[in-house]
């Protein structure tokens, strides 16, 4: 906990980000954001900043949330952690990644175990879908000793932008989290890939199947890619598609990328830029996936006395 | 060839990232763009002329709901690199059936 006291006593910033807000909740210190975006022709927190808010405060209790009149300030004083059943209605504005990925950083501290539902958009082009959450973040949290009970289940999907999808996510508590040691990245042993179309002819997925092998199988026979089907109600309310890819390497190191659908392109070219976005990512190296490198920081952070290791890729802006 | 070439170049921008993030103000992008002088250089410059002083990148114009995102924008342009053979050979031995020689 002494990392955290690093955080001034009363952090001020003008831009609201989930880490902070984290770490704010984390360490129990107050945090203020004021004049959030106020040269912005639109000022203010943004709808889905909002709601971030809220479901914070939904899984802790005694936090007081104060959000000016503008919406241009906000003052966060952090209750503690208390987890449990939760559901919340994300707005179509963000995917569930962007909800998740905070909860994930706190949920392991909770007093309860806690059981979210979530519903709204399942796979976007900003977040981590729900695919990679369960596919490759989860395992990034199996490192520090959160796994017993860990679980992230698909129920419905959701396609931008009219969403409908829904996941539960539950995550156990843990007293301690493990000490990370991991500088040996390993050699690429298996790839595996989820393939997804809804409201859409299922023929998509395979398209983009077999459009990914074509760059991949030169390398490893080991290579799976799925074709996940939802039909009726499941599959949301706005058609979509998308290729999730992740490489894993003997040593356990995971490095992902993925694809979503756009207007006017076919599923070919989807699964050629998931394909070679995942060879960018293998050949960025390191031992933990570049857009979990805020994650595993943060799990450092809060390990216990022990000096953890960790060797990275370049970091990216967000980190 | 072209592997030994890259690894060259690699090494030649290993960064202190030590000193870039702990021990200077610069942004995030600057210290990851190649050249993090650059913007301090060109405000020197021409100084002289400029009556208006120019608000800094990061408080106009770049809405700052593209930072907040998880994932990055693909580079469309960037990754059709790879179509290139050589490339797709460079990260064999990145792979268990790669050979490590490589």
């Amino acid at each position: 906990d002494e990392a955290l006291q690093a955080v001034a006593p009363y952090a001020v910033s003008h831009v609201m980000s989930a880490p902070q807000l984290v770490l704010s909740i984390l360490s129990g210190k107050p945090v203020k954001i004021d004049k959030i975006r106020s040269d912005d022709k639109n000022p203010g927190l943004r709808d889905y900043e909002v709601s971030l808010l809220r479901l914070l405060e939904r899984i802790t209790n005694g936090t007081v949330i104060e959000i000016s009149v503008t919406g241009t300030a906000v003052l966060l004083k952090p209750g503690i952690i208390a987890g449990g059943s939760v559901t919340h209605e994300c707005p179509l504005t963000r995917s569930v990644g962007y909800f998740l990925e905070p909860v994930i950083m706190l949920a392991p501290f909770a007093k309860k175990p806690l059981s979210l539902t979530l519903k709204g958009i399942t796979t976007d082009d900003q977040d981590l879908s729900a695919d990679l959450i369960r596919t490759v973040t989860l395992p990034h949290l199996q490192l520090f000793g959160i796994s017993d009970g860990l679980e992230l289940r698909i129920k419905k999907r959701g396609s931008p932008p009219l969403g409908g999808g829904e996941v539960h996510f539950l995550c156990p508590i843990v007293k301690q989290v493990k000490t990370l040691n991991f500088v040996e990245a390993g050699k690429i042993k298996r790839i595996r890939g989820i393939a997804h179309a809804v409201r859409i002819s299922p023929q998509f997925s395979n398209r983009m199947i077999e459009a990914s092998r074509s760059v991949l199988n030169r390398y490893i026979p080991d290579i799976y890619l799925y074709s996940d089907v939802y039909k009726g109600e499941d599959s949301g309310k706005s058609p979509g598609y998308a290729l999730s890819l992740l490489a894993e390497s003997t040593t356990g190191a995971l490095h992902c990328a993925e694809a979503t659908s756009k207007p006017g392109t076919a599923p070919e070219d989807i699964a050629l830029l998931a394909s070679r976005a995942l060879l960018s990512e293998v050949q960025g190296g390191g031992c933990v996936d570049r857009k979990h490198q805020t994650l595993i920081l943060m799990m450092m952070v809060l390990g216990s006395e022990d000096v953890g290791k960790c060797r990275m890729g370049v970091p990216t802006p967000r980190t | 060839a072209l592997s030994a070439y890259q690894q060259h170049s690699r090494r030649a921008r290993r960064k202190d990232w030590i000193k870039l993030i702990y021990s200077t103000s610069l942004t995030p992008e600057q210290i990851l763009s190649d050249q993090p002088s650059k913007s301090t250089a060109q405000s020197d410059g021409d100084a002289e002329d400029e009556f208006f002083t120019i608000k800094s990148e990061a408080t106009v114009g770049r809405a700052d709901e593209d930072e907040d995102r998880t994932k990055d924008v693909l580079d469309e342009e960037g990754l059709k690199a790879w179509e290139d053979e050589e490339l797709l050979d460079s990260i064999r031995g990145l792979f268990i059936t790669g050979s490590s020689s490589q």
